[in-house]
């Protein structure tokens, strides 16, 4: 019988609480989209009995859709930075913010956040002024839009789109444009050099992350995210104990998910594949004349690309919001952080590619991997 | 083609023993102390600031020769009555900002059982004037 001490004892004291806590709160607000929905229909009524126009409810709900969707990425990333910093430090036997907030540190990004408001904003002589100022914008803006068709479980999507994964690969690739134009406008040798690195690396890298798509577009039949999920939710009649999730399927569903998953990574720009910003070559590449809230803007970007590559894994690979007892937004969450954490996982662990290793990786190892795999599964289709 | 699939393999293999190494190391305790709110404990023999006690010392000069950098510095106690010299100090002075924390004058020091001057445990000290570094007890 191994004796706790009182410090192990703390532990799990506080690691059960906060599970029954996380779970008390899911099953409580598990319905919120379901009792938002009501709510909405109620306030529906109210403007029809008022004789309030359509184009005012509609406009309001757009704005209610888009101040949720601009909460969820603002709390998200700061949830996502300081999970980053502790992990990374735990990996490294460090601690990581330990002082601000009290517990763990956890306010240390809220504190970040108003320490790049109230920094000073700089523009460099060199700078092309207009260039400068929106590079941020056009990159932080694709990441907003497509957070529109991404599905947060059941019931739960700003813009059930027909073609939502076609829409999300379509405007996340817009996301390099921003990182061109800060390459470019900052007047900065290495931070031009920066931005055309993104952008050989995120054109290259998008092609066989459509491709690996292709297989799941393949067997559900189907470019709605919110159909892809619900085949999912079915029971799979071959394999009894597992879900019917695109991951389990044999060869095909682990092929699609690794080539997806290295090509998000390259996408956004993360360790292994952050030539576009190496510290060690290019500064920062290209947001090196950044500071204050343009910055914070790649910032927000980043991590609001990594969270929705996540989802989207989540979405397409791992069910969805399918799941057991919890509520499906809750699942899907739990997916997605999951998703993230390989995603951090990968940054603490890999060293940098080198550029030609880079390029060379993409065209010859996974391009013609993810055409064998559209290959395999339309010998399985055919079956 | 064989060849193929080998570096295939013996890549992927690589890459996997490196995520479970960092993986392994996430729940390892940490190595960093949180300084303020936990000290470091310094090993036995750790030689920190210089002690003085002015009680036991027998003002024998010892320590004096023995200091390399000469930072130590003493006059015994003369008794005004009998104008003799006792073993006692009047005053003593440790320089810090020469001294290079050596044990050469604890080693020297021949009080028993305890030595009047020797190394404690002591790390947190710090001066913000040159003055402060020159530290000096008086009888």
């Amino acid at each position: 019988m191994p004796v706790w001490t009182i410090g192990q004892k703390r532990a799990a004291g506080v690691l059960a609480g906060v599970t029954a806590g996380i779970v008390g709160i899911a099953f409580a607000i598990g319905e919120l989209p379901f009792r938002l929905s009501q709510i909405w229909t109620l306030v529906l009524d109210l403007a029809a009995k008022n004789n309030v126009p359509l184009l005012v409810t509609d406009i309001a709900s757009l704005v209610i859709q888009c101040s949720m969707i601009i909460g969820f990425i603002a709390v998200s990333v700061m949830f996502m930075v300081w999970w980053e910093r502790k992990i990374s430090a735990h990996m490294q036997s460090r601690l990581g913010p330990m002082e601000t907030g009290g517990w763990h540190g956890w306010a240390q990004t809220i504190a970040d956040a108003i320490k790049l408001l109230l920094k000073e904003d700089i523009v460099p002589f060199a700078a092309s002024p207009w260039v400068h100022f929106f590079a941020p914008i056009v990159a932080f803006i694709p990441a907003f839009l497509c957070y529109a068709a991404l599905p947060f479980g059941e019931g739960t999507i700003a813009v059930d789109l027909d073609i939502g994964v076609l829409y999300i690969f379509a405007i996340s690739g817009l996301s390099v444009l921003g990182i061109i134009m800060a390459g470019w406008g900052s007047g900065n040798k290495y931070s031009m050099l920066g931005g055309l690195r993104a952008a050989a690396q995120s054109v290259s890298y998008e092609i066989p992350r459509v491709l690996s798509v292709v297989p799941i577009l393949m067997i559900a039949g189907t470019m709605k995210l919110t159909g892809i999920a619900a085949i999912q939710s079915e029971p799979l009649a071959w394999i009894p104990f597992l879900p019917n999730w695109f991951i389990f399927y044999p060869v095909i569903g682990q092929l699609s998910f690794i080539i997806f998953l290295i090509c998000s990574v390259a996408e956004t720009n993360r360790t292994p594949f952050d030539i576009a910003e190496s510290e060690s070559e290019l500064v920062a590449g290209f947001h090196t004349e950044y500071s204050g809230m343009k910055f914070s803007f790649f910032f927000l970007a980043e991590y609001a690309f990594i969270f929705l590559s996540s989802g989207m894994a989540a979405a397409l690979f791992l069910g969805g919001g399918s799941g057991p007892f919890l509520p499906s937004w809750f699942w899907f969450l739990i997916k997605s952080f999951a998703v993230v954490f390989l995603f951090i996982w990968f940054r603490w662990t890999f060293p940098r590619m080198r550029v030609d290793r880079l390029m060379e990786f993409c065209w010859k190892f996974l391009l013609p991997w993810s055409f064998v795999n559209i290959l395999l599964t339309g010998a399985w289709l055919l079956r | 083609m064989i060849l193929y699939f080998k570096t295939i393999y013996k890549v992927s293999a690589a890459l996997l023993s490196g995520m479970w190494v960092t993986f392994k190391w996430m729940f390892r305790p940490s190595m960093t102390l949180q300084y303020p709110h936990e000290k470091a404990v310094t090993p036995e023999r750790f030689r920190g600031t210089l002690v003085f006690d002015k009680d036991t010392c027998t003002a024998c000069n010892l320590c004096v020769k023995a200091c390399p950098t000469a930072c130590i510095s003493l006059e015994p106690y003369v008794d005004p009555a009998t104008n003799k010299r006792l073993a006692k100090i009047n005053w003593y002075q440790i320089d810090f900002g020469k001294c290079n924390y050596c044990r050469l004058c604890e080693e020297a020091c021949p009080t028993k059982p305890v030595k009047s001057v020797r190394h404690s445990h002591g790390y947190e000290w710090t001066m913000t004037d040159r003055k402060e570094m020159h530290v000096k007890w008086v009888r």
